[in-house]
């Protein structure tokens, strides 16, 4: 089937006064596409004439008005392809009639009119893609387990169980340990879950067990780990075993760097690669093996947990660490579980209890990984104190006293205990005074530095995620059975916390309650909610064949020209969700429903082998090159054209707002979205200078350890792709200057336009490109 | 570590300064909302910020012995601004009730009548102790002139004051009977006082050196007592009180009080001389210029004290005992001492030397009890604000 052309050009939100839009016609038809103008096209009317176009046969349409950001859900026709020009934010709202002004009688063929030069070059550009995609189709897997396997048996895998299930999805928990319970079920009391939050309650735990227990749709298995997680989401193979035990299908690991060289430091060729790696997992079958008795589940959750933190070492030695009587707080709930607070070292009761929240190592951090959980544990445990003895005292030395939201209730509430103490200050010294201690603080709220006798002294530590310690989930993927980059994360499994909670960095596996962050009970159980329904929200996703996030209902993927492909591995190597696994030699091996469809592998293939439907090398630089570059030949002063390829998460929004705050930009720059900079190809950059222009430049997320880009990898990745470019340019004698990235964040709207129009105007002063009008 | 401070709370004394009316003091969370808002906070170590955790964390020592405690008018400007109603005003209040009973509790022999005199069902046996004394006295004045008579005689003094007045409450209950028994009460109150003020003073002083408070290394009690007359003129004018934003009608009422227990003071003092100096008896004329000084007085005290109940019954959950046992007392004092002259100006015997025998007994209540009760507080601030003035507390 022949795709047929429409090209509707909407005159309102100012476009029809500023911009021709019949000359917009006659560039359309230059490319032989039928355009229609109108006053309003996202009115009834205005829809109503593209469906009749439909209805015609038109199937591939160019709606230029405003951004697809907006009206995205009006212009949604069933099988069609709709190209957004968004002449609105892009031409009409940021030059300017003022400073450019129409071309008048008195003005020859000569004058420049800067507005119509931009509009006419983005209906260019958006008939250029229009011929370079094709409709999408969605990728189908045979066969799709919709079964949700959860790692962990405590509160918040049991939660995240018993939601799924309650939904209707099969579940099977897998725990490590003897029974189900995790931490929760070593507890003497929890801290309140419902209004109005002030008092500890009894440990929900058991209710919960026995929740599962009744729920006909979950299967427990105690004892038992993860060996590995093969395959995809949707078709996920997973190998349970024993815990210690040791198993053909335990995950293989990738080759550690320092065994990746000589002892000269030179790296080893691909032959010797794969025989030390094969070496190094000896007895272990490769990631591409799928165990035949494997278990199909088509969505994880990672609801591993925590283990309380250790506090040695000479960091801690004025604390007292290493004598019996001074012990950390998970210590301490044991003892409490156990029945009244008692000293360990001669079993005596323990009335006076000091409870010491932050190291006070020079500065005011807390213990590793504590959080408010940590505060709220102090309260919770000062009240044992108390509960224990009428003339009990319990002491709280703190930094930080944290109790968010609605846990205000239940600080309030231990605070008007008469024998539970708080105060800010500095612990300064734990020493021993007969068989007690004394504690010495300063900068106290009591304005003086104090000692306080005590029978003993807990320690507030953190809560370490169990990721920290393991991969736990076993990801049969070749960048490895962990997740990536979690040291920045402190070892939390979380790719963006603020943005995307439950997402981990790899598709199909969602991290819920103490793997996240130290969490209250509370806190987990809901967690656990927000990662079954983003299970759930996958199997779905993949049942459809679509994207799951953040390009949620994407219906492309990425494809490969496998006979061109040269086994560089960079794509698997770079792709941010570890969706590819190569094979011995090297061959790519794709997991569509792993894929985020960010299109990293894209940017990165020298061969250029990789794109998408709608999306690839060969759409967006024929976009590039159908903007024309005017030359001297034209003008007696030929404008420059620069060109901007920004990302369509953060820099476009961004750049939309100041649009709608009519900040100006200059007209000799041509914007491209593309789905993120890491998708971005060097290619067009090289097409974008050989047919003359004068600057390109990338607009994308702030990368580094607090990056923002929505692919994690993408803008950090572009940058390291930009770094080499300039040995290219140098070898065209060309300027390196005349490329640049940029990053924006989505609030910078009031900073871009300055940092684009600098840029313009530094490319201006340095001449227009040599290469023009070849 | 020499200067370390080494905490020892005292549960007791904070369920007792709950007990007291501050009940809100653990809700503290220590923002010195209340320190910035005080009119009256000196800039060094301001109060009631410390004060608060003092008092959460038990630190009795810290604070009953603090001259700061009564530097505090309970102006409630600190109370209006606390964020988590706290109420430090009416928790310095609850303190300084604690202050009180624990030196006075400290006195030998009577010690014991502090805790009587804020525990409410003791009010009935305290005032049974005076009701009883003075219907004997009545009694002896009523039925056994005679043999008085012949008593007074053999001491060379007579027994009867001549009077041709119809209706005298000395006829009732004789005037060398009550002053033989206000007198000597007065004169052991004073000397509780003394008592009381020697221990207080070298606290405040050991306080204010231990909190860096001071510029005086040791008390010279002839530079304090110097220092009285420049607080006195303070209090008189009600300085410190005028300054407060939130409870600005409260000082007047006080000041009614305050002058009208003053005009008293004066006019018995007239009285005294009156009587045993020039052996003029009462009752006097009205048109004498100090009956006109007593009827004022009297009117001030009772105006005064209306006005502060009726401001305290606008605040429902101010309703410590030690309060109302005060105002009550206050208002009897007035209104008893006034309506025993209208009745006897009105010729009504029986009733006259009824209001009259309320009167005697709120007036012992006021002597007797003056050290243990709320009432003490005159003594007490008197001697705190000299001391901070003295001690130049800034």
């Amino acid at each position: 089937m022949s795709n047929k052309f429409g090209v509707y050009i909407c005159k309102g939100c100012g476009i029809g006064e500023s911009i021709d839009c019949d000359q917009l016609v006659n560039v359309a038809s230059e490319k032989r596409a039928p355009a229609v103008v109108h006053d309003c096209l996202c009115s009834a009317d205005g829809v109503a004439t593209i469906k009749k176009g439909v209805a015609e046969g038109i199937n591939f349409i160019s709606i230029v008005g405003c951004s697809k950001r907006v009206n995205s859900d009006i212009f949604q026709f069933e099988n069609c392809m709709v190209d957004r020009v968004a002449l609105r934010e892009n031409v009409a709202w940021t030059i300017s009639r003022e400073k450019y002004p129409k071309k008048t009688e008195n003005d020859d063929d000569y004058f420049v009119d800067n507005v119509q030069l931009a509009a006419d070059d983005y209906i260019r550009m958006s008939l250029a893609r229009l011929e370079k995609v094709k409709l999408p189709e969605p990728f189908q897997l045979p066969s799709i387990s919709k079964k949700i396997l959860v790692i962990g048996g405590g509160m918040t895998g049991m939660s995240s169980a018993i939601d799924a299930a309650k939904a209707g999805y099969e579940v099977t928990i897998v725990e490590k340990d003897g029974a189900l319970g995790g931490y929760a079920a070593k507890m003497r009391k929890q801290m309140p879950v419902a209004e109005p939050y002030d008092s500890l309650i009894p440990p929900m735990v058991a209710d919960k067990i026995k929740e599962v227990q009744a729920e006909k749709n979950i299967t427990v298995k105690t004892n038992t780990v993860v060996a590995r997680i093969a395959g995809q989401p949707g078709e996920f193979t997973v190998t349970l075993k024993k815990p210690g035990e040791t198993n053909e299908f335990d995950v293989p690991y990738p080759l550690p760097d320092s065994m990746k060289v000589d002892e000269n430091g030179k790296e080893y060729d691909a032959e010797k690669l794969l025989e030390l790696y094969k070496e190094y997992n000896k007895g272990k079958n490769d990631v591409l093996t799928l165990d035949p008795n494997g278990e199909l589940f088509g969505a994880v959750i990672l609801a591993a947990g925590w283990r309380p933190d250790v506090i040695e070492g000479d960091a801690f030695k004025h604390l007292g660490v290493g004598d019996v009587d001074v012990v950390t707080n998970a210590q301490f709930e044991e003892i409490a579980a156990k029945g009244k607070i008692v000293r360990p070292s001669d079993g005596k009761e323990a009335k006076n209890v000091v409870f010491i929240q932050s190291p006070a190592n020079g500065d005011d951090r807390d213990f590793n990984y504590a959080g408010s959980v940590t505060s709220m544990v102090a309260l919770k445990q000062a009240k044992y104190v108390r509960e224990d003895y009428e003339d009990g005292k319990a002491y709280v030395i703190y930094q930080h006293m944290r109790t968010p939201g609605l846990t205000e209730g239940f600080y309030k509430n231990m605070q008007q205990d008469s024998g539970i103490f708080l105060t800010k200050g500095e612990v300064t010294a734990v020493e021993k005074k007969g068989s007690g201690f004394v504690v010495s603080a300063k900068n106290t709220l009591l304005g003086e530095s104090i000692g306080i006798k005590a029978d003993m002294v807990v320690l507030a530590a953190g809560m370490v995620p169990a990721t920290a310690d393991d991969p736990v989930v076993n990801m049969a993927y070749r960048q490895g059975p962990a997740f990536r980059d979690n040291g920045i994360f402190d070892e939390y499994a979380d790719s963006n916390f603020i943005c995307f909670p439950y997402e981990t960095q790899r598709t199909g596996i969602y991290a819920a309650g103490c793997v996240r962050r130290s969490m209250t009970i509370e806190e987990s159980m809901e967690d656990a909610t927000g990662a079954a329904l983003k299970a759930i929200q996958c199997i779905d996703s993949v049942n459809r064949g679509v994207a799951v996030h953040p390009r949620s209902g994407d219906m492309t993927f990425p494809d490969f020209f496998f006979q061109r492909c040269t086994q560089c591995k960079r794509c698997t190597q770079e792709c941010p969700f570890g969706a590819l696994d190569d094979d011995e030699k090297g061959t790519p091996k794709p997991n569509p429903t792993r894929c985020r469809r960010c299109g990293t592998c894209m940017g990165a293939c020298p061969e250029r082998i990789i794109g998408f439907a709608d999306y690839n090398i060969d759409s967006i630089g024929s976009m590039v090159k159908s903007i024309w570059v005017p030359s001297e030949d034209d003008y007696y002063n030929p404008p420059m054209r620069i060109l901007c390829l920004y990302c369509e998460n953060d820099a476009m929004p961004a750049l939309e707002m100041a649009a709608m705050k009519k900040a100006q930009i200059d007209p000799q720059v041509r914007f491209i979205p593309v789905r993120c900079l890491g998708s971005v190809n060097t290619i067009w950059i090289k097409d974008a200078l050989a047919q003359g222009m004068d600057g390109v430049f990338l607009l994308g997320c702030k990368h580094g350890d607090d990056y923002q880009c929505h692919f994690v990898k993408g803008s950090e990745l572009a940058n390291v792709r930009m770094s080499k470019i300039g040995d290219a340019l140098a070898s065209l004698a060309l300027e390196t200057e005349r490329v640049a990235q940029f990053e924006a964040a989505i609030d910078d709207y009031d900073k871009i336009p300055g940092v684009i129009n600098a840029f313009v105007e530094k490319v201006v002063a340095m001449g227009p490109n040599p290469f023009k009008g070849f | 570590m020499s200067n370390q401070y080494i905490i020892q709370p005292d549960l007791t004394f904070i369920n007792e300064v709950v007990g007291l009316g501050g009940d809100t003091l653990k809700k503290c969370f220590q923002c010195a909302t209340c320190s910035v808002a005080c009119p009256i906070a000196p800039e060094n170590s301001p109060f009631p910020r410390k004060e608060m955790i003092a008092a959460s964390w038990g630190l009795k020592d810290k604070l009953v012995g603090s001259a700061d405690i009564w530097l505090c008018h309970e102006c409630g400007d600190c109370t209006a601004l606390c964020p988590r109603g706290a109420k430090p005003g009416q928790t310095l209040s609850a303190i300084r009730s604690y202050a009180i009973s624990e030196y006075s509790s400290s006195v030998p022999v009577v010690g014991k009548l502090s805790k009587m005199v804020t525990d409410p069902k003791k009010l009935a046996l305290l005032t049974a102790i005076p009701a009883a004394w003075l219907a004997l006295m009545a009694i002896i004045t009523m039925f056994m002139g005679g043999v008085m008579e012949k008593i007074f005689h053999v001491i060379g003094l007579h027994w009867y004051h001549v009077t041709d007045a119809p209706i005298a409450q000395a006829r009732f209950i004789s005037t060398w009977l009550v002053d033989m028994t206000f007198v000597p009460v007065f004169n052991i109150s004073l000397l509780i006082f003394a008592y009381t003020l020697y221990k207080m003073l070298s606290d405040m002083h050991a306080n204010a050196l231990a909190e860096g408070k001071t510029d005086k290394e040791t008390l010279d009690y002839k530079a304090y007592f110097n220092t009285i007359p420049t607080v006195l003129k303070k209090v008189l004018k009600h300085t410190q009180f005028n300054e407060c934003g939130e409870n600005k009608n409260r000082g007047t009422a006080h000041m009614m009080v305050l002058f009208g227990f003053i005009g008293c003071l004066i006019v018995t003092t007239i009285g005294f001389g009156f009587l045993y100096v020039l052996g003029k008896p009462g009752p006097y004329s009205q048109w004498w210029p100090f009956k006109w000084l007593g009827n004022i007085s009297g009117i001030a005290i009772v105006f005064g004290a209306v006005l502060m109940i009726k401001e305290r019954l606008g605040k429902p959950d101010l309703n410590a005992y030690k309060d109302w046992y005060l105002l009550g007392l206050v208002l009897t004092l007035g209104a008893t001492g006034l309506l025993t002259q209208m009745a006897r100006l009105a010729g009504m015997e029986i009733a006259t030397y009824a209001i009259y025998y309320i009167h005697l007994i709120a007036v012992f209540h006021l002597f007797a009890y003056l050290p243990f009760s709320k009432l003490a507080h005159a003594v007490y601030r008197l001697a705190a604000m000299t001391y901070a003035e003295y001690a130049n507390r800034k």
